[in-house]
């Protein structure tokens, strides 16, 4: 039997940024019930825009601001020219509709950065936390934490405050809270300035963590989705262990024999297995 | 000395100092008489998979610079080559569409400077049952270098990975090794095997790891090449996956404790810079080619048909130096042959015969020949990253010990090569 603590480790850090994406599908889908495939494609496009500012020379929390305003300007702009004409349709078409805006993120991020090889290099990845032997650099350990925290601050914004109030009002009934005199528009800016403030952060977290590649980062959507179908689209303690766990198992399939080849496969998997047990729940209740 | 003189004398120094650097190089091609080529078209075809995953088209890109210059020389002793460029989009259905239009409506009578990831195996036979040869620039999964009409220029992953096998226990004395391999069909496990017998035949345990490419996790990779505690860790990889596992090692500092290797595909200009200085001197690849700045003969005169008559966007990379060797063979074949008389049986039988290629671009003389597959590139030299580039450590080229060879070394043997 294979030590598999130290792929236990190692999966916490990748895992930690799985969370964090899934608290910024959850928070926004609480809020405007708008699934956002855009996620990663944003975080993805503000990722570049810190490595170029980086390689130009600018100081780094000048690169890292700069990220994560373009994620929120991007996101923002979609909030408030695109989302809002989907609004009044269901929630398939709302969230293929940031599909779309995903593919053209995505596909202006390739075109103007091309598949060079590039490294995104963070002043944490110096440090680092030596546990069974496994370096735990600082950047994650950053990446654990900030998980953590957020799901605290956005479970206290949404239950405890008056704009979280109305994101959750908005995301129930969008005409019944405008009636009520709830400013829809104004809540929305709140939500997608958040959601992009979320990508912006993980893209960066990410593209040091796994790779500074746009289609890569982009799908890592799909492990943030299965964190948040843990949480159910609504638990942000779940998705945070949601996305911890996935982090964990995909790490430790690599000693598992025919498995380490098909790795990419484990968010799909314990996506399925979730909404298989969610509905089997249902069914009883 | 006057002012003249001073003048005159450093203008002649600037000018030797370019032409030494290939910048005033002038391009030498086929007949090398200048006169334009105006008979019937020879139709010579190539697939390539330039949509897609990554751009392939670079070796047909040099082939078509040479094949400009050929026309522009007086061409195939008067008749121009019609080089005619198909895109497989890394879709098997697709190479196996737009190879059928060149083979059977276009009536090429051979292929140059082929880079596909699927065509190989979509085409090899058809390529065989209509008996037309490639002359491939480079190949990549096993189909390419396992069929009779398919003849690529490069060694490929396996070869690749069997020589900085040999230069690791060379340089290193490593006796424990561990292959590194994306788990993708007709390269997974095969570029490692050359390794693996290699090093059971010579006292060195070689292990492989099959990864999958789309994985976020490169540290868990690395560390269970780690938990092995091996010597030495060949990386196979693409250079995109590459890059972010050199960072997982680095971070794990793991380039302290085992030495790193590498196949061809991290022999890249924007490697070195990419990898940062952690791996400065301390990784070393091998290369299926002599290194692109070589100052050979055949390797500045493929950087000035480039600059002649190649776009100024065309990569300078091994794809380009493969393409250019493609085309030269097959432009000299066609060249001794009767003009008149060329069609695709005789191309295919005068390209058999083809025994003692010789480039500097290649260590050795390169052949096609009768056999049933082609590998006859099979040694290169090792370089290491050097600052932002790479350094030549080996003393020349190695020559590949992977037993598979047996068979091409038995036809090495009858064309009375060493």
């Amino acid at each position: 039997m294979p030590d598999l603590l130290p792929f236990v480790i190692s999966g916490l850090g990748v895992g930690a940024v799985y969370a964090l994406s899934g608290v910024g599908l959850v928070v926004l889908y609480r809020s405007s019930g708008v699934l956002n495939f855009a996620f990663g494609a944003l975080g993805a496009l503000g990722a570049y825009v810190a490595w170029s500012m980086l390689e130009s020379g600018w100081p780094q929390a000048l690169a890292w601001a700069a990220s994560v305003a373009v994620a929120m300007v991007l996101s923002l702009a979609y909030g408030r020219l695109i989302a809002p004409h989907l609004a009044q349709r269901n929630p398939t078409i709302r969230g293929i509709g940031t599909l779309g805006f995903a593919l053209v993120v995505l596909g202006f991020t390739e075109w103007f950065w091309g598949e060079q090889p590039r490294r995104l290099v963070l002043p944490t990845d110096a440090g680092a936390l030596e546990l069974a032997d496994v370096r735990l650099t600082y950047t994650r350990v950053i990446g654990l934490a900030l998980a953590v925290a957020m799901m605290a601050g956005i479970g206290l914004l949404l239950a405890r405050t008056r704009v979280g109030l109305k994101m959750r009002a908005l995301a129930n009934d969008r005409d019944l809270s405008a009636l009520l005199g709830i400013r829809v528009l104004q809540v929305d800016t709140v939500a997608w300035v958040l959601s992009g403030a979320f990508a912006g952060v993980c893209g960066l977290l990410l593209a040091n963590i796994v790779r500074l590649q746009a289609t890569l980062l982009t799908f890592m959507v799909i492990p943030a989705f299965a964190a948040a179908i843990i949480g159910r689209l609504e638990s942000l303690p779940a998705t945070v262990v949601g996305g911890i766990l996935i982090g964990v198992l995909e790490a430790v399939a690599i000693v598992v024999p025919g498995l380490a080849s098909f790795r990419s496969a484990t968010p799909f998997l314990v996506a399925l297995l979730m909404i298989a047990f969610h509905q089997s729940n249902t069914r009883v209740a | 000395m006057n002012i003249y003189r001073i003048a005159a004398l450093s203008a002649v120094t600037l000018a030797a100092s370019f032409a030494s650097s290939g910048a005033f190089a002038q391009s030498k091609c086929g007949l090398g008489n200048g006169k334009k080529a105006d008979g019937e078209p020879i139709a010579v075809g190539a697939v390539v998979g330039k949509t897609g995953p990554d751009d392939f088209s670079s070796s047909a890109q040099a082939a078509a610079a040479y094949f400009k210059c050929v026309n522009e020389n007086g061409g195939i002793n008067g008749r121009p080559v019609e080089y005619l460029v198909a895109d497989d989009q890394w879709n098997p259905e697709t190479a196996a569409q737009v190879a059928s239009k060149l083979v059977k409506d276009r009536k090429v009578v051979a292929l140059a400077g082929n880079t596909s990831f699927v065509e190989c195996g979509a085409n090899a036979k058809m390529y065989s049952d209509e008996g037309v040869m490639v002359v491939a620039g480079t190949g990549v999964p096993r189909e390419c270098f396992n069929a009779k009409n398919y003849v690529p220029v490069n060694s490929g992953p396996r070869i690749s990975a069997t020589i900085a096998a040999m230069y690791a226990a060379q340089a290193y004395k490593s006796k424990k090794m561990v292959c590194i391999i994306p788990n993708i069909p007709s390269l997974g496990n095969w570029a490692c095997e050359g390794p693996k017998a290699w090093g059971k035949a010579n006292g060195v345990e070689v292990e492989t790891i099959a990864i999958d490419p789309g994985s976020a996790d490169a540290t868990s990779v690395m560390l269970q090449a780690a938990s092995k505690k091996p010597d030495t860790i060949i990386m196979n990889v693409p250079k995109g996956i590459l890059v972010p596992m050199l960072a997982a090692a680095e971070q794990q500092n793991l380039g302290k404790k085992i030495h790193f290797v590498s196949a061809a595909p991290a022999y890249s200009a924007d490697v070195p810079k990419a990898i940062g200085p952690y791996w400065n001197k301390n990784f070393a690849v091998n290369l299926e080619f002599n290194p692109l700045e070589s100052k050979g003969p055949d390797n500045l005169n493929w950087q000035a048909v480039m600059n002649s008559h190649g776009a100024k966007t065309d990569p300078r990379d091994t794809f380009s130096q493969a393409g250019y060797l493609a085309a030269r063979l097959l432009t000299e074949t066609l060249l001794k042959m009767d003009a008149k008389k060329i069609d695709r049986a005789s191309v295919t039988e005068a390209l058999r015969k083809v025994g003692d290629f010789r480039s500097d671009i290649l260590c050795n003389p390169f052949y096609v020949g009768a056999g049933s597959r082609h590998n006859a590139n099979n040694a290169g030299p090792m370089v290491v990253v050097d600052g932002n580039g790479f350094t030549t450590v080996s003393k020349g080229c190695l020559m590949a010990d992977d037993p598979e060879l047996v068979d091409v070394r038995a036809d090495e043997k009858k064309l009375g090569l060493k």
